[in-house]
């Protein structure tokens, strides 16, 4: 054979067996998690809840014939990490969407990237307003954000006669997370002409709670309101809060380190009566939701709550976008057909009814591409014996609730 | 003043504790001028060591730290003879990266072998605290600092009243002296490493039952441990030991008395103001 018509047959031969791979290809979904540093436990949480839902779609036969597939890639909470990953994701393993993030502060920066390099970004879990309230349109969330999470706690203390708080200490991480939901509960309160006794905003993945305790402490608040991001945070807070002596009637934690089962194994009977707010894991009272908690029990051995639904449901959304989405092999296009895709979502998922909207969210921010069914999903739940139980609005509760809290210091 | 009480109680029951990894890192500054930055991993390995031993054998981390502190005297002391002893007198930057190498080494496998997953030891006994006179007092916290003290003061008994004491201070002093006077300084440096993260250890296992531990804890202390180190003056112990106790109460003060958004930058701003009067620390030698 001459040269030129060597070339030209390895070129076609080439040519057929990548157009035939094409065929076999997996859909790819991108997921910066946090697998090391102090946050590892959550990106453990997602990947198993990806982990189940990918295996469940796949066995199912995949998206219209074609195995999906979740490459996670660790980000160790820091937020200008998360933003390399994501870029590495889009550019380098050219996934068709992203999903995950955890923390705001990472997500935020996801955000900027998905929208700058044009892949869509389905938010599971991270909830700062800021995420969907910047007009991106690559941007898209399923679950309620930070000025959505205090909703049934907002209930509670309405509804509940005497559960008004008479005065109330809060206390937040100095992150996007923590400044959020701060702010969204001291507005309400303030609404109610609830006097705010203690604004403090601590460095995230503090060492000591002690002199923060005290300060609260001194002014004895009637309610004590903690914010954290992080769940060694969570823990150590509750710990020094009781250690020091903080006696309020209700303790409430809003944030994802009160919402998980740690909190109650490492505090023991410290966790007791602790209110976690937020913690919205689909409607433990619906048939569907149940059997994906037993399932989910049965294969890891301990009930999911918020992170596992909203990863697990995040996955089954983003399948049922691609399985709408005409995709042509072209990764530009493709986005941009996933995309469309997303918008004309309408289904139900274990976490709730979604529906992608724009909206006007309850502290006046102006959302994208937002669930619209978000304001139904926030629940207050409470530690009872080291278990999470839902209490609170009625329809949702698993359980009664207690308070005032009597079981404080000795 | 309840307030201003408990707020000095707990600076100081915390700075204690940060006393006790300082003195580690300053010693073996003082002695072989080497900045050892995995320093914070020692910590970390004695606080894993504790954890283990009390969930594995339900051996209290107060009783444990009789193991653990000699061993790890042993694993510092064949740190320093197999890894580090030879790359020392090629130069301090050398040394710097080496350790910062070795830092992220032991991390690292801490990592892999126990997971990212962070894990708390709590002591049956130390649930709530003892309240004399209304001051909530830590129990976990008391005993840590009970012992550190004891530990502290076996430390200056052993270098001021023992042989090896006095040859440790000599080498620290000036060691080409000291060599001349029959010390042997190689192995000097050899049992001051290993001193030094014995306490290290010490610390750690001292600390858990009161903090929570992860494989990459090291990172946070050792940054606070360095700004106590420096704050003391290197290589000075009691400069460590009031480095330490004086940052614990300032953060404590600064952040009731302040603000709590602040108190890092409180303990910083002490730091800079110290070292614009005394460059060489508060209790510092004036040697480069």
């Amino acid at each position: 054979m001459s040269h030129k018509s060597k070339i030209l047959a390895v070129l076609s031969l080439s040519l057929a067996l990548s157009s035939g791979g094409l065929a076999q290809e997996t859909l790819k979904i991108g997921a910066p998690q946090p697998m090391t540093g102090p946050d590892a436990p959550f990106g453990d949480k997602f990947q198993k809840a990806y982990s189940m839902a990918v295996e469940e779609i796949n066995a199912k036969g995949g998206v219209n014939g074609r195995k999906i597939e979740v490459i996670i890639e660790d980000h160790q909470a820091k937020n200008p990490l998360a933003a390399t990953v994501a870029e590495k994701l889009i550019t380098q393993n050219q996934v068709l969407v992203l999903t995950g993030g955890r923390a705001s502060g990472q997500a935020v920066e996801i955000a900027s990237v998905a929208q700058r390099l044009k892949t869509p970004y389905m938010v599971d879990h991270p909830s700062a307003d800021i995420i969907t309230s910047k007009g991106f349109e690559w941007v898209f969330r399923n679950n309620p954000t930070g000025s959505i999470y205090p909703e049934a706690f907002n209930k509670f203390i309405v509804d509940v006669p005497g559960a008004m708080p008479k005065s109330a200490a809060v206390v937040y991480d100095n992150t996007v997370f923590g400044k959020t939901i701060a702010n969204s509960v001291m507005t309400f309160l303030k609404s109610k002409n609830v006097p705010i006794v203690n604004d403090e905003a601590y460095p995230v993945n503090s060492l000591d709670f002690k002199p923060i305790m005290t300060k609260v402490k001194g002014n004895n608040p009637d309610f004590v309101l903690l914010v954290a991001v992080s769940t060694t945070d969570a823990i150590l807070m509750t710990r020094h809060a009781k250690e020091m002596g903080v006696a309020p009637r209700a303790f409430v934690g809003f944030g994802g380190g009160f919402g998980v089962v740690d909190f109650a194994k490492q505090l023991g009977p410290l966790s007791e009566n602790v209110f976690s707010s937020a913690a919205w894991s689909g409607n433990p009272n619906e048939a569907a939701t149940k059997e994906f908690y037993a399932k989910f029990k049965a294969k890891y051995g301990f009930l999911p709550k918020e992170h596992e639904v909203e990863g697990y449901a995040a996955i089954y959304i983003i399948a049922d976008a691609l399985k709408r989405a005409k995709l042509t092999g072209n990764v530009d296009a493709d986005r941009e057909a996933v995309r469309q895709s997303l918008l004309q979502t309408d289904m139900t998922t274990v976490f709730g009814k979604i529906k992608f909207g724009n909206w006007d969210g309850p502290l006046g921010d102006k959302y994208t591409n937002q669930n619209t069914y978000s304001r139904e999903h926030s629940v207050l739940a409470q530690w009872k014996a080291g278990e999470l139980l839902n209490v609170w609005p009625k329809s949702n509760a698993e359980t009664g609730y207690v308070f005032p809290d009597v079981a404080l210091v000795r | 003043m309840e307030i201003f009480v408990q707020s000095v109680v707990s600076g100081v029951l915390t700075g204690s504790l940060y006393a006790m990894i300082a003195i580690g890192l300053t010693i073996v500054f003082g002695v072989m001028r080497i900045i050892n930055l995995a320093h914070g991993e020692m910590v970390m390995l004695g606080m894993f060591g504790a954890y283990w031993s009390y969930t594995l054998w339900g051996i209290d981390p107060f009783v444990s730290i009789l193991i653990w502190s000699p061993l790890m005297f042993l694993v510092g002391m064949a740190i320093h003879r197999f890894l580090l002893r030879d790359v020392i007198p090629k130069g301090e930057l050398n040394t710097l990266l080496y350790t910062a190498g070795l830092s992220l080494f032991v991390a690292n496998l801490a990592l892999f072998f126990w997971t990212g997953d962070y894990r708390t030891l709590n002591l049956p006994y130390a649930q709530w605290p003892v309240r004399p006179f209304g001051i909530a007092v830590p129990i976990a916290l008391a005993i840590a600092f009970c012992m550190a003290i004891a530990i502290t003061t076996a430390l200056y008994l052993l270098l001021s009243r023992t042989d090896i004491g006095r040859a440790i201070r000599a080498t620290a002093q000036n060691s080409q002296s000291a060599a001349l006077m029959g010390v042997n300084v190689k192995r000097i440096d050899t049992i001051t490493f290993g001193v030094g993260t014995a306490l290290a250890a010490a610390a750690g296992v001292l600390l858990v039952p009161s903090l929570y531990l992860y494989p990459t804890v090291g990172e946070i202390l050792i940054t606070k441990c360095f700004v106590i180190v420096v704050l003391g003056g290197l290589g000075s112990v009691p400069g460590a030991i009031a480095g330490a106790i004086l940052l614990g109460l300032v953060e404590s003060l600064g952040a009731v008395y302040v603000s709590v958004a602040y108190k890092d930058t409180i303990g910083f701003v002490l730091f800079l103001l110290v070292l614009l009067f005394r460059p060489s620390g508060l209790f510092g030698v004036g040697r480069s």
